[in-house]
């Protein structure tokens, strides 16, 4: 199954707040919508599950139009809420239900999730009297409890404590490998880079990035280089712009590392032999693999 | 249809399992009963009395103190009363005051001659019919006296003043005043479904809302069902709790017929055709109101703002209802004849001029036409804004705005 995102414009009001999004994404493959608050990470996975209609833009599975009703996607919306007053297990049962499971089979995949994540013995419990963690398991599992082909989670992570996450990270893993098609929204990056193999950077309703995550590492790490000179050198980048500027521009610095941007025509080679000749000694000397986060802040912070 | 039939089931779970509606539905069964029950005792009791039972036999002491003799056969003038008495002769009004004070009378009459007299009592209760029963046989024996003195036969004056004539009613039509109880039953009856459950219909959308699980259910549901099955589940559940209200009151009736003399017999027998009615355009009517509570429900995000919200549905209705109060004196009216026809009356419209007035078949099957037309319109009207209104929280939504918006899409 291929999901193709194509042009997706949308405006409230007056104000237009995408501006031609456009992604495609695999069954058994993850894709993390990356962006900041506001940016229009929500709002595109509610043009994809119909919540809203896009102004524009057209969305496809396999070649035909995507009609959300048509398949089994389990999703999981940014504003959590269920029934609190309900049984844990019955809203489960009603929820997979809804979405074309027979009775039988909701039963068995809600009482299937509610182990899985831990919370079976909560099945009977209203589910107002559980934890704001297991009420959030009761989420996932009610957005899994129909067997989804399509898995659209908003912003998963958000208000997990790091024993939930490692769950949901599990179950999200699973998920990929039992060949379902993922999409992701969040702006913890850690976790975007766990699992996606294709990630899309919205910023004000624009896509500023978007392809395969390591390709997007490396071209953003083309030419760069992380050098070392020892915890007892004070100011490691001070330094290297004084003696170092007619090869490299220091580009930032992580810990005692600085990333440096070779100049044209300048080589690994050649930089490694002129620090030796300037005395000095580098302790680590390397290519430098971007994390998501520094090309997170690259592409999106400076526009706030 | 299978997604309707799911949401259906599980808000119908959530009304038999809801303790309120479990106690609120127990309560009125009890009630309705005790309300046949209770002066159905009485009046067996009552009854019981009248045929001879202890109270007959009782014998009262009556104190009298007839200066003047007015009364010349005290025992003819206690068989006059229709009740046994004693009577103990007072010499004086002191006399006749400290009898009764002190228990050995229990009232007294002090008689200066028969249409004039005092009625002397320690405490006076509620059933008390011995100055009553005084009165009567005072006059009575006056009336005779005055009579015997013209020379006149009282006892054939009598009997000729109490000749009733002998009449037959033939009702070509419908009987209005016969009819006027059970219609205005079935009014009420769809009045309070409508109030009560209107106002649970909104709830229940408003709360989907508020716990924010609309978000899910929109994606997992076509809308349509959803407010379709909230609303049939409404109406359901109001006619279970209706039919089992009304018969506990119908059982508890059969029960207790004899002692109500068959008094409620013709409030039970309802004819097929006004059942008919009731059914249809009751049904039809509830479902129309209950789409618009439905639908308002969806403009608001909080619960506690429905009732504002639907204020405008629940004054239509009031309306409704009072112009069907109204038009029951006159069921051929105009004003019965068009609301018969108008969406937001006919329920009532209908249903009153079947049961008391005369109407055409053409003219059930165009107002039942225009109802169910309405009907389904309002409910496809409802699973629109409630679609639209899925993710408007805070402050609530005009409906005219909310109607503007999805004539825009």
């Amino acid at each position: 199954m291929k999901l193709e995102v194509k042009d997706l414009r949308k405006s409230f009001g007056d104000k237009e707040v995408l501006h031609g999004i456009s992604f495609s994404i695999e069954s058994g493959k993850a894709l993390g919508l990356l962006g900041r608050n506001g940016a229009g990470k929500t709002t595109t996975i509610r043009i994809l599950m119909d919540v809203f209609r896009a102004n524009s833009g057209t969305v496809t599975v396999d070649g035909r139009p995507f009609h959300p009703k048509e398949f089994r996607i389990g999703y999981l919306p940014e504003e959590r809420g269920l029934y609190p007053k309900k049984g844990v297990l019955e809203q489960l049962i009603y929820l997979a239900s809804l979405r074309g499971c027979s009775r039988t089979a909701a039963r068995k995949q809600a009482v299937h999730w509610l182990k899985r994540l831990g919370v079976e013995e909560y099945a009977q419990r209203k589910l107002e009297t559980l934890s704001k963690g297991n009420q959030q398991k009761v989420q996932l599992a009610q957005t899994l409890v129909c067997n989804p082909d399509l898995v659209i989670l908003d912003e998963p992570f958000s208000g997990l404590d790091p024993v939930n996450s490692q769950i949901l990270k599990d179950v999200i893993k699973e998920q990929i490998e039992s060949g379902k098609l993922v999409i992701f929204s969040s702006h913890q990056m850690g976790y975007v880079e766990e699992f996606c193999e294709e990630i899309v950077l919205i910023n004000h309703g624009d896509i500023v990035l978007s392809g395969n995550l390591d390709q997007i590492k490396r071209e953003f790490g083309h030419n760069r280089l992380v050098i070392g000179l020892g915890p007892e050198c004070q100011e490691p980048e001070q330094l290297l712009r004084e003696n170092m500027s007619d090869l490299i521009d220091v580009t930032g610095r992580r810990k005692d590392q600085v990333i440096v941007k070779m100049k044209e025509g300048c080589t690994r080679e050649r930089l490694l032999a002129a620090l030796l000749e300037r005395k000095l000694i580098p302790e680590e000397f390397g290519n430098y693999e971007p994390s998501l986060t520094e090309i997170f802040v690259e592409r999106a912070g400076d526009q706030a | 249809m299978k997604q309707f039939l799911t949401v259906l089931k599980f808000e119908l779970n959530n009304y038999f399992k809801n303790k309120s509606f479990i106690l609120t539905t127990v309560l009125l069964m009890v009630l309705a009963a005790g309300i046949i029950a209770v002066p159905g005792i009485i009046m067996s009791n009552d009854i019981s009395f009248g045929s001879g039972g202890e109270k007959e036999n009782e014998t009262e002491t009556v104190a009298l103190y007839d200066a003047d003799g007015s009364i010349e056969d005290p025992d003819s003038f206690a068989a006059a009363m229709g009740m046994n008495i004693k009577w103990m002769e007072c010499t004086d009004k002191s006399m006749l005051e400290d009898a009764v004070n002190d228990g050995k009378a229990e009232a007294g009459f002090i008689v200066e001659d028969l249409l004039h007299y005092t009625y002397v009592v320690e405490n006076r209760s509620m059933t008390d019919t011995l100055e009553a029963a005084f009165s009567q046989a005072a006059a009575s024996v006056y009336r005779a006296q005055i009579l015997e003195e013209q020379g006149l036969n009282a006892a054939e004056i009598e009997t000729l003043y109490q000749t009733q004539p002998e009449y037959e009613t033939q009702i070509l039509g419908k009987d209005s005043a016969g009819n006027y109880a059970y219609t205005y039953i079935l009014i009420m009856i769809l009045y309070f479904l409508l109030i009560f459950y209107g106002q649970m219909i909104a709830t229940s959308v408003t709360s989907e809302k508020s716990n924010r699980a609309i978000e899910i259910l929109v994606t997992s549901v076509d809308s349509n069902s959803l407010i379709f099955g909230k609303v049939f589940a409404g109406a359901i559940a109001g006619l279970i709790q209706c039919v089992l209200i009304l018969g506990s009151a119908v059982g508890a009736y059969q029960i207790f017929r004899e002692s109500w003399g068959g008094l409620l017999d013709s409030v039970l027998q309802i004819p097929v055709p006004v059942w008919v009615t009731f059914a249809t355009f009751g049904m039809m009517g509830y479902l129309l109101y209950a789409f618009c509570f439905g639908m308002l429900g969806a403009l608001v995000s909080k619960t506690e703002d429905i009732s504002k919200a639907a204020m405008p549905v629940t004054m239509i209705y009031l309306i409704s209802f009072f112009i069907a109060i109204y038009g029951m004196n006159d069921s051929d009216g105009i004003l019965m004849r068009v609301a018969s026809f108008v969406p937001f009356t006919s329920n009532n419209g209908m249903l009153i001029r079947v049961a008391m007035g005369s109407v055409e078949t053409w003219e059930i099957i165009i107002s039942g036409l225009i109802l169910a037309v309405s009907c389904v319109a309002a409910g496809i009207l409802a699973a629109k804004i409630f679609r639209f209104g899925t993710l408007m929280y805070g402050n609530p939504v005009k409906f005219s705005t909310a109607l503007k918006k999805i004539r825009e899409k």
